[in-house]
């Protein structure tokens, strides 16, 4: 079997398990067979009470949350796969609705934000965001809860996309034009300064020509509507800001 | 670095993004342009209301210490908002009827309609009827200029006029010619 690549645990049905048990046989002993199945359908049955009886810390408690998910994938099984819609976590936790939930709260943010941002948006702002909508404080929801939840948002073809644009800073894009490489380094910079950007900062730093630098920072400007002008730079004259590298305080 | 809200000395609180340097250079993407402009157009009729004002000028960007610095500049990251961006935005406003050019064929001054004219002329009969000044004649400086502070304080003549117009359709108002001006008697609505 596959240690690396994460089994649901919907592959632990009956039906599956006599065929590839009907495969192993030939390989091990009709008792070690016999062994491997009842463990792994007493492996199966603890999971399963486990997961009933902490439930409740599973959905609320993100550490919680995090060593269970870290523990399924130790051992190999992705919550999220397995034939059944929304994956073992619909099945034997009711966290069908509550990955949905969050799911329709990532893209509500996305979207009200859009106008400000071009459609892309920090993700510890989209974090904090939709904590606030679900009247939480910080650190229920978490990064990863997030970025899970949009692996299931893609099937929606909406373009969701979780981007890591270095210095461990990552982007939702939830446009479908995606980002060139030029932007998503400009964003990188961008991010060192708290949103401010100018076309010396790319030159000096990265060893851009003057050109290409402008290009870049003229697209997202007026093309993509991705970043806001400043006319009264005091150094430069002109100078960019790209408002979802911007911290925000409502 | 977060941009944060701010409250001005006269008590007014502006929003985190009047703290973004760019919010003060009109933008040349038109959803930005509207996106910001739609923020300025709020803003502005925010803190009119807050310090009843009534008249918006280019002048109010050209010259500083007039009754809008607290909106038009900001101190803090050394910024303002420029004459043909303010402007600009008086142009729109007026288009969106949330302003008018006050005298009209220029466009350096506007009145800004925070209440709209409908609205004040409700203002106004109320006044006049809970103050017992129905039937009785009353000057356009006494109502504009009270002795007490009224919520007609302060409200320009072109603006006062319009509501009685608005009023006497209805038959709740009549405009009079008085000694020195213009009077008005009101009715019962």
């Amino acid at each position: 079997m596959n240690m690396h690549r994460g089994v649901g645990l919907a592959a632990f049905d009956k039906e599956q398990l006599s065929k590839r048990f009907a495969e192993l046989s030939s390989e091990l002993s009709k008792t070690q067979v016999d062994n491997l199945q009842s463990q792994l359908t007493q492996f199966r049955t603890a999971l399963s009470h486990f997961a009933a009886t902490h439930r409740d810390s599973i959905r609320s408690d993100p550490a919680f949350r995090h060593a269970f998910q870290q523990m399924c994938s130790s051992i190999g099984v992705d919550p999220l796969a397995g034939p059944r819609k929304g994956g073992w976590w619909a099945e034997m936790l009711g966290m069908g609705d509550w990955q949905h939930e969050l799911g329709v709260q990532i893209v509500d943010v996305c979207v009200s934000t859009r106008e400000r941002n071009g459609g892309v948006i920090e993700m510890g702002e989209l974090v904090r965001m939709v904590s606030k909508l679900r009247g939480v404080e910080s650190g229920v929801i978490t990064e990863e809860d997030v970025i899970r939840s949009i692996k299931t948002l893609q099937p929606l073809g909406a373009g969701y996309e979780v981007l890591d644009v270095g210095g461990g800073k990552k982007m939702v894009r939830s446009v479908v034009k995606e980002l060139d490489a030029d932007q998503a380094v400009i964003l990188a910079e961008a991010q060192v300064e708290g949103g401010w950007i100018v076309e010396a900062i790319l030159e000096n730093r990265r060893g851009w020509t003057g050109e290409r630098a402008r290009a870049a920072l003229e697209n997202m400007l007026l093309r993509d509507g991705l970043c806001w002008l400043d006319s009264q730079d005091e150094h430069y004259g002109q100078a960019y800001w790209i408002p979802s590298a911007m911290r925000w305080d409502e | 670095m977060a941009l944060s809200t701010h409250t001005t000395p006269s008590g007014f609180l502006l929003p985190s993004i009047h703290s973004a340097p760019p919010f003060f250079t009109e933008q040349p993407n038109q959803s930005t342009h509207a996106h910001l402009t739609e923020k300025w157009m709020r803003l502005i009729l925010a803190y009119a209301r807050h310090k009843r004002l009534f008249v918006l000028r280019v002048e109010d960007a050209e010259v500083p210490g007039g009754e809008w610095d607290e909106i038009l500049r900001n101190e803090r990251i050394n910024r303002r908002i420029l004459p043909p961006y303010l402007s600009s935005l008086m142009a729109i406003m007026v288009a969106k009827n949330l302003a008018v050019y006050e005298p009209s064929k220029q466009t350096r001054a506007v009145l800004l309609y925070w209440r709209l004219p409908e609205e004040w002329a409700d203002v106004l009969h109320s006044w006049a009827t809970a103050t017992g000044q129905l039937n009785t004649i009353l000057t356009f400086y006494e109502i504009s200029d009270p002795p007490i502070q009224s919520p007609l304080s302060g409200i320009p003549i072109p603006l006062l006029r319009r509501a009685i117009t608005i009023l006497s359709r209805s038959n709740r108002a009549q405009i009079i010619g008085v000694a020195d001006g213009e009077g008005v008697r009101f009715f019962v609505g």
